[in-house]
């Protein structure tokens, strides 16, 4: 392979293993700046993939993207009752749903289609070749010869930066998720705010979970969201609770994942696991405020309304 | 003319506590209705069911002659109703427009931006009130005065029928409260019903037209401001328990309701005259301390020494680096530059009592714990001598007066005035040769302000400890009655204050010297 190809082929990869990334990290933006951290994301994630795998057998691909939202939405919802709602605790909250999603979509893989191991095909999604753009050399094929959820990801970025940064249901939002106090006194409904972010950033997770088995492998298999729940989490961090930076971040982790089966590709003499920490090493450094400050929404992961009040 | 808002038989309860028993209350338009009593005499609780921020148990909210659903902020916002809080209901990391635009729907266009023009439609309200404001400077950079005109302005930007502030001048120098009751008048001019809550007797009788006292939950009178002096409106407030036969603390001293209530301060029979003995020995000292604070002002260059058995003032307007000043000398932040040199053990009462004095979900036996454990007592060999503990926090509870305070009781659960009370006797049970005592009666009536004060002189002047005291506070009356020797911080400096200059207006003029 020529050089050039080669650094194709990375971006290619790149770009495709950062979009469930980013769109699964954008919904968490939005969730978190509203003061909620759903560890529930990786259920939300699996259950998108089984969604998108079975709604896809009903109905062909792009009813199955839907039913993979639609999916990490439920999830999210069942999350976002007990967290928000019944204000029971963020983390163990969602760490509870992610372990019983894992549970769950096995057993209800196993009992459909069996345990004999025979991988299920799916219809994967058409890639959509944006005239022009697509025949930039270089980055063209890899950024405009995507699917649909890379160009979902493209739209909700500057869509999500103008909500929350132009918009009063933006400000509401993040004032949920600063100082919900200062936010119910203000009018905000907190509780309601909360749940609706914490449903989009599940709906988000779905679609990035419908992405890993309709886009990425044409299959489905138990747990086969591989923790991008929790990379998404990490995501965020690394992209500062903004979504240019959250996808700047995605990219980053994407090409760090890509990297590593490019370098195993090209036989280079390198650890190239290695690779795969390093974002996590960043994320690190970005939360101790290596980069500057950037600080963690000041009611997140907070009950609201205070206990003991 | 109708009233801006009456409530009807209102009843609130936490817990086994009644906060509100059947209170009717009336606010005139165009009126400053002074609302007056005790700690956990409902006052906060009475502003809270009227904005909505709270539902009552039973009881009538009616806001322009219009009756609001109980608990509905919505509704009463919708009617005109602005609440200015005693811990600001602001979002620390907005700028003053972005907290201001948050409160107020009227800011936005339909599509959700904020509407052309409405920048400098905050600025003339601003100019119209008299309120100077930093607009684009987030307000966790702000001085507490500073926050206090965003709360205001947010508050003022729609039509008000009716502006409830609680408690507003404590934290405000005595320059700025006349400030702040100049807005208020004017703002009552236009027709706003104000409802006043306070702590300062001759506060609220130079600003309010009318005055209503509660005690315990219950309504005991509503008057005219001009008909009623100082000394009947404490009798109402304390009850059965009038001053006369009044409180006293352990040194037998005469009850001082006159002096915290602005008639006179009778200080000179309680103020030793000079020791001629040689000088104690320094407890804690700071030499060209500076250190750098998140919030607020830092400190830069100070330089103090406070000696055994002695009292030093620290006046100052608030966020001028005094909390940095009282992290530094407990011990909880290290200075960037220069020496400190302190105790083992200091005893400190805090400013925030909710999270830094106490831990809300703790028993009171357990925060008292807590804290003097480190000194050996209460152990019975390895263990804990629980009865011990407990036996103290009742005696602790009864010499505070601990409204609703049992050992077994949770913290949390107290009110803001009680929780302070519990904090500043705990702390004087400590065995520390320093104790750092930030507004420690913040929020507290006027008989566990003479209770707490009292406690404090005793503490510095008899028996065996005689800690040095460092006293910060924004009251400069707490600070002038309680001091041996008095400085002040601006920005983040400490200026010594000569003794001739121990008044409130050469005091009030070096707090807002260096301003702007």
């Amino acid at each position: 392979m020529s050089d050039l190809a080669v650094l194709s082929s990375f971006l290619i990869s790149a770009v495709g293993l950062a979009v469930p990334l980013a769109l699964a990290a954008l919904g968490e933006t939005v969730s978190q700046r509203a003061g909620v951290i759903n560890i529930g994301l990786e259920g939300s994630v699996i259950w998108g993939a089984l969604g998108g795998a079975l709604g896809s057998l009903a109905a062909g691909g792009y009813a199955g993207l839907l039913a993979g939202g639609l999916a990490g939405a439920a999830v999210a919802l069942v999350f976002a009752v007990f967290a928000v709602r019944l204000n029971t605790d963020q983390i163990i909250t969602g760490t509870a749903v992610t372990i019983g999603s894992l549970g769950f979509t096995g057993a209800l893989y196993q009992s459909r289609f069996g345990v004999t191991g025979v991988a299920l095909e799916l219809e994967t999604l058409p890639a959509w070749d944006l005239p022009l753009l697509s025949r930039v050399p270089v980055i063209g094929p890899s950024l405009f010869d995507q699917e649909l959820t890379a160009y979902i990801v493209y739209v909700m970025v500057p869509l999500l930066a103008w909500f929350l940064f132009r918009t009063r249901w933006g400000l509401a939002l993040r004032a949920a998720g600063e100082s919900p106090e200062a936010a119910h006194a203000a009018g905000v409904p907190v509780v309601r705010t909360r749940m609706l972010a914490a449903v989009f950033a599940g709906l988000m997770a779905g679609l990035a979970g419908a992405h890993l088995s309709l886009v990425h492998t044409g299959t489905f298999a138990e747990n086969m969201s591989a923790g991008k729940g929790f990379i998404a989490i990490a995501v965020v961090v690394l992209g500062r609770w903004r979504p240019a930076g959250v996808l700047a971040a995605a990219l980053f982790f994407g090409g760090a994942e890509a990297l590593q089966f490019t370098l195993q590709a090209i036989d280079a003499d390198l650890p190239y696991p290695l690779f795969l920490a390093l974002p996590y090493v960043l994320s690190l450094a970005a939360l101790a405020g290596w980069f500057g400050r950037s600080r963690a929404p000041e009611g997140l992961a907070l009950p609201w309304p205070r206990r003991g009040h | 003319m109708g009233s801006a808002a009456r409530l009807q038989g209102a009843t609130k309860r936490f817990g086994a506590v009644w906060a509100l028993e059947g209170v009717d209350f009336e606010l005139a338009p165009g009126e400053i209705h002074g609302l007056l009593g005790e700690n956990g005499a409902g006052k906060t609780t009475l502003a809270r069911v009227v904005a909505g921020l709270l539902t009552p148990e039973a009881g009538r909210v009616e806001i322009g002659g219009r009756e609001v659903r109980l608990g509905s902020a919505a509704e009463a916002r919708a009617l005109g109703v602005a609440m200015v809080h005693q811990h600001f209901s602001l979002v620390p990391r907005f700028t003053g427009f972005e907290n201001v635009v948050l409160f107020n729907a009227e800011a936005w266009t339909p599509h959700g931006g904020v509407r052309a023009g409405y920048r400098e439609r905050i600025e003339a309200r601003a100019a119209e009130l008299g309120l100077p404001v930093e607009l684009d400077v987030p307000v966790e950079r702000m001085g507490v005065a500073d926050r206090q005109r965003i709360e205001i302005l947010k508050a003022l930007m729609g039509e008000t029928r009716v502006l409830l502030l609680d408690e507003p001048t404590a934290v405000l120098a005595p320059q700025e409260v006349e400030g702040l009751f100049a807005v208020l008048r004017r703002v009552a001019a236009a027709g706003t019903g104000i409802v006043l809550v306070a702590h300062k007797l001759d506060e609220v009788l130079a600003a309010a037209d009318r005055v209503t006292v509660l005690r315990r939950g219950r309504w005991v009178l509503t008057r005219e401001a001009a008909a009623v002096t100082a000394r009947e409106l404490a009798d109402a407030m304390v009850g059965a328990r009038s001053p006369g036969s009044g409180p006293r603390d352990a040194a037998g001293a005469g009850p001082r309701l006159e002096g915290a209530a602005g008639a006179g301060p009778s200080d000179d029979e309680q103020r030793r005259p000079p020791r001629h003995t040689p000088e104690p020995p320094i407890v804690a000292e700071l030499r060209d301390v500076a250190a750098v604070s998140a919030g607020g002002a830092g400190l830069r260059g100070v330089s103090l020494a406070v000696r055994r058995g002695e009292i030093l003032g620290i006046a100052g307007v608030g966020g001028n680096g005094q909390r940095t000043l009282a992290a530094v000398l407990a011990g909880l932040q290290a200075p960037d530059e220069g020496n400190a040199a302190l105790p083992d053990e200091v005893g400190w009462i805090p400013q925030e009592r909710d999270g830094e004095g106490l831990v809300n979900g703790f028993t009171i036996a357990e925060n008292v714990a807590l804290a003097v454990h480190v000194k050996g007592a209460y152990r019975k060999g390895v263990w804990f001598d629980w009865a011990a503990v407990e036996e103290a926090a009742a005696v602790l509870v009864g010499q505070m007066d601990v409204r609703s305070g049992a050992p077994g009781v949770a913290a949390g659960t107290l009110s803001g005035g009680n929780q302070q009370k519990m904090v500043a006797g705990r702390e004087f049970l400590r065995s520390g040769e320093l104790l750092v005592a930030e507004s420690p009666t913040r929020g507290l009536d006027v008989k566990a302000t003479v209770a707490v004060r009292e406690r404090i002189r005793a503490l510095a002047r008899e028996g065996g400890r005689r800690p040095g005291i460092v006293l910060i506070s924004a009251d400069l009356d707490e600070i002038l009655e309680q001091s041996d020797r008095i400085a002040v911080m601006v920005r983040g400096r400490l200026i010594p204050v000569p003794p001739e200059d121990h008044n409130p207006a050469a005091i009030g003029e070096l707090m807002l010297a260096v301003r702007g």
